[in-house]
């Protein structure tokens, strides 16, 4: 009701509790183009969908590699995440030049969100305009975060952000209990058809517009990977055997639809709540 | 709504004309929104406990832990922007750690507090600035003995013997007030805070809820420690059969 | 936070300036001056110092000895000091050198160990981490011209590998089965490079004890700055114990026949 008054300064709670700047900085990340992130026991895996400006122009990078264990998929303003990710990469060399160890995802997230917060609670800063999902690895095994605007940061079995990323979450909702134990081949699969839900109508998933970061062993289809299985992007013509692995759309929803559909989350699921405060500033 | 303030609740450094300051009455609401946070303080230790509030099924359920350890002995747990949470668990643990530097001992839990209340109340003064829209809850076992302590969005603090703040905060300092605390051991305690938590969530309004549980005490030579998974889950179920017994 | 409007939208210098605490005219970067920058002594020389401390390399760990000496000049002050400092649940320090160096370095490492059990994750630092971490601090010191005058021994076990490494006032580091400072380093190593190299993994603790209480006592004989008083220290998968003070046994009878030593009765 009252919003208009409240919403122009980052420093002014609402008569309801609320910082609207900062529910606008979440809209921003839902400006931008979808990525889908999901992990097994043995891989964490990011999916972007990249855009074009334009047929003669090239297309966005949505991944960044942070540390050779760590990768980020992000939407939302490309500046911002420019800065956030080479402080990343920087709190990630500094633990390997301090205390000779990969830096544990956890810590990685907890420091740019710290860093995110302070942006929401000071008059002349405006919060940080984009979301990231971190997959990584370490000694706890593999790890999936997302990282909001507000601070806040969570770490998940599956998540997805950006445009109509909410179609992506009801299908990762729906079978992210058999994610565990995927291989990665499947894993993947599942991912792509994740991220294919947030698609508009007649577009469709090409070598172009899709790419796919990994942390862990390597595929079937990956030669020269090392060892450890450091966090490398996919894109182009690698990712070509993953795309024609994808069940197509129409026989995917006619298995959908004979099976019973187990809970119909409604459309635009949870908007800002009152009731939210700790858990979100807003879906 | 009387409580909206019609232009003199756009900033912090503005007084109502009955002396309120509106911006730090809003904070406080966000924290009324918020999940139920409660701690209690017994015989031989503290507990704490949250209501966390789970927004999606798939948030890996042992991560994204909302009690948060400063220093060995203390633990402090938040409700309200979580985000503002971290904020000033970073800052205790700055403000403990310069304690320990300057007197080479084990900070007590009044020390830290007074000097986070202070902090939290400097962001009340200025329009440059927002207040924390944070109540936390602070306990410990220092050389006093147990302690139980909440710092608010406005600076102020209080020591208790039982602390409840957030959505269900009424509820539970009515069960709270039941309780002869004093006399409790740390493992009954985990029990009665599992219960009350339980109680103040209402299923009918809000989704899913996990608990949180933390103590510091005899039972953990003085560390600040999450609850053992099994006492954890004990807890659990007795709280759900109380439930049932009581409607 | 930052109430002064003309400071709105410039840096932000977190690293030693997180709070704003430096005032308006000095932003953004007030050149940290030191206020003794005049008077300030860089170190010249240990006063109360340490002498030597060995560690080997065992089947079930690593085992760390030192003596319990802390000598001012030529004089044995501090009879009963710990020399060996455990850090975390999987490392143990041993310091000769400067002991209020040494001191100080444990508030550091204190420090780091509040830090990491606050976070509360399931990431421990270990002997390895510590390590990189104290020769950050040791080089960097040196670089200042200003040196902790010591030399450290890392140790400790950690998901079932042994780690042990020596760390000086220089920067210097290394890893070996068998290290030592001080004159440990001339007297005891040849001794203990004998008993131990090849046989690390066979080795057990009351072999180990053995090997070192005897270059304990080889050192005693000979270090005059020593003290026929030592601790052990163990890490295992057990975790870190350190011993109490156990004494040498010491044969000086051999000296009465030489004129200029003993009781002299001719």
């Amino acid at each position: 009701m009252y919003r208009n008054t409240y919403d122009s300064d980052n420093t002014v709670f609402s008569p309801q509790g609320r910082l609207h700047q900062v529910e606008y900085a979440l809209e921003a990340v839902k400006q931008g183009s979808a990525a889908v992130g999901l992990r097994s026991k043995t891989h964490a895996i990011l999916l972007a969908l990249k855009r074009s400006t334009g047929e003669l122009a090239s297309y966005q990078q949505k991944m960044y590699r942070i540390d050779d264990h760590v990768g980020i998929a992000i939407a939302g303003l490309t500046s911002d995440a420019r800065v956030l990710s080479n402080f990343m990469r920087q709190q990630a060399m500094s633990s390997r030049m301090v205390f000779n160890r990969p830096i544990p995802v956890n810590r990685l997230v907890s420091s740019i969100a710290d860093k995110a917060q302070v942006n929401t609670q000071e008059y002349g800063r405006r919060p940080y305009g984009v979301g990231f999902l971190v997959i990584g690895q370490d000694k706890t095994g593999p790890h999936l975060y997302e990282f909001a605007p507000s601070g806040n940061s969570y770490e998940y079995y599956a998540m997805s952000i950006g445009a109509r990323s909410q179609s992506a979450k009801t299908y990762l909702e729906k079978h992210f209990e058999s994610f565990a134990d995927c291989t990665l081949e499947d894993l993947i699969r599942h991912g792509l058809h994740a991220l294919r839900e947030s698609l508009q109508q007649d577009k469709e998933l090409t070598i172009n517009n899709t790419s796919i970061g990994i942390a862990g062993p390597a595929s079937v289809h990956e030669k020269d990977v090392p060892a450890g299985g450091s966090f490398r992007i996919l894109e182009g013509e690698p990712v070509e055997v993953f795309l024609k692995s994808m069940v197509p759309k129409e026989t995917a929803e006619a298995q959908a639809a004979e099976a019973p559909a187990a809970e119909a989350p409604p459309d635009g699921a949870a908007p800002a709540q009152a009731g939210d405060q700790d858990v979100s500033m807003a879906e | 709504m009387t409580s909206i303030g019609t232009g003199y609740d756009l900033s912090a450094s503005t007084y109502s004309p009955d002396g309120r300051i509106f911006q730090v009455e809003y904070a406080n609401k966000t924290v009324e929104n918020s999940g139920t946070v409660i701690g209690l303080r017994v015989k031989d230790g503290i507990i704490l406990a949250v209501e966390k509030l789970v927004h999606s099924k798939l948030l890996v359920p042992e991560s994204n832990r909302r009690i948060l350890t400063v220093d060995r002995h203390i633990g402090m747990a938040t409700s309200g922007l979580l985000a503002d949470g971290r904020h000033l668990a970073n800052r205790a643990r700055d403000e403990a750690y310069n304690y320990r530097e300057m007197y080479r001992e084990s900070p007590p839990l009044k020390e830290v507090v007074q000097r986070l209340g202070l902090y939290v109340q400097a962001y009340t003064l200025y329009s440059s600035v927002r207040p924390f829209g944070v109540s936390t809850i602070f306990g410990a076992v220092d050389k006093t003995g147990p302690a139980l302590f909440i710092v608010e969005p406005s600076g102020i603090s209080y020591g208790y013997h039982g602390a409840a703040i957030g959505k269900g905060r009424q509820i539970a300092k009515t069960e709270l007030e039941k309780l002869k605390l004093a006399e409790l051991s740390m493992r009954e305690a985990v029990f009665e805070a599992a219960r009350i938590i339980h109680l103040v969530h209402d299923d009918s309004k809000e989704k899913e809820f996990q608990l949180e549980l933390s103590w510091i005490g005899e039972e953990t030579k003085g560390l600040h420690l999450p609850v053992p998974k099994d006492l954890c889950e004990e807890a659990d179920r007795k709280a759900r059969e109380a439930l049932e017994t009581f409607e | 936070m930052d109430h002064f409007p003309t400071s709105w939208g410039r840096p932000r210098t977190e690293a030693y300036d997180a709070y704003n605490t430096f005032p308006l005219h000095q932003r953004p970067n007030p050149g940290h001056k030191d206020a003794f920058a005049e008077g300030v002594q860089r170190t010249q020389q240990p006063i109360v110092t340490g002498t030597s401390v060995l560690g080997i390399l065992y089947k079930d760990g690593i085992m760390l000895v030192a003596d319990t000496l802390a000598s001012y000049g030529s004089l044995a002050r501090f009879k009963s000091i710990q020399r060996l400092h455990p850090v975390g649940s999987s490392t143990v320090i041993g310091a000769s050198g400067d002991m209020s160096d040494f001191q100080y370095l444990q508030t550091l490492l204190e420090e780091l160990i509040i830090e990491e059990f606050a976070e509360a994750d399931k990431h421990e630092l270990g002997p390895a981490e510590i390590h990189e971490y104290l020769s950050r601090i040791m080089y960097g010191r040196r670089s200042k011209m200003n040196p902790l005058w010591n030399s450290l021994l890392v140790a400790g076990k950690k998901d079932g590998k042994r780690f042990l490494a020596y760390v000086d006032l220089l920067g210097t580091t290394y890893s070996a089965s068998t290290i030592a400072t001080g004159y440990g380093a001339y007297i005891a190593l040849p001794l203990l490079r004998t008993a131990v190299e090849g046989k690390e993994d066979t080795l057990t603790e009351e072999e180990a004890r053995k090997i070192l209480e005897d270059a304990m006592r080889v050192l005693f004989y000979r270090d005059a700055r020593s003290l026929d008083k030592y601790q052990i220290a163990i890490v295992n998968d057990e975790g870190v114990t350190i011993s109490e003070p156990k004494k040498i046994e010491t044969e000086w009878g051999f000296a009465e026949g030489i004129r200029g030593y003993g009781a002299q009765i001719q």
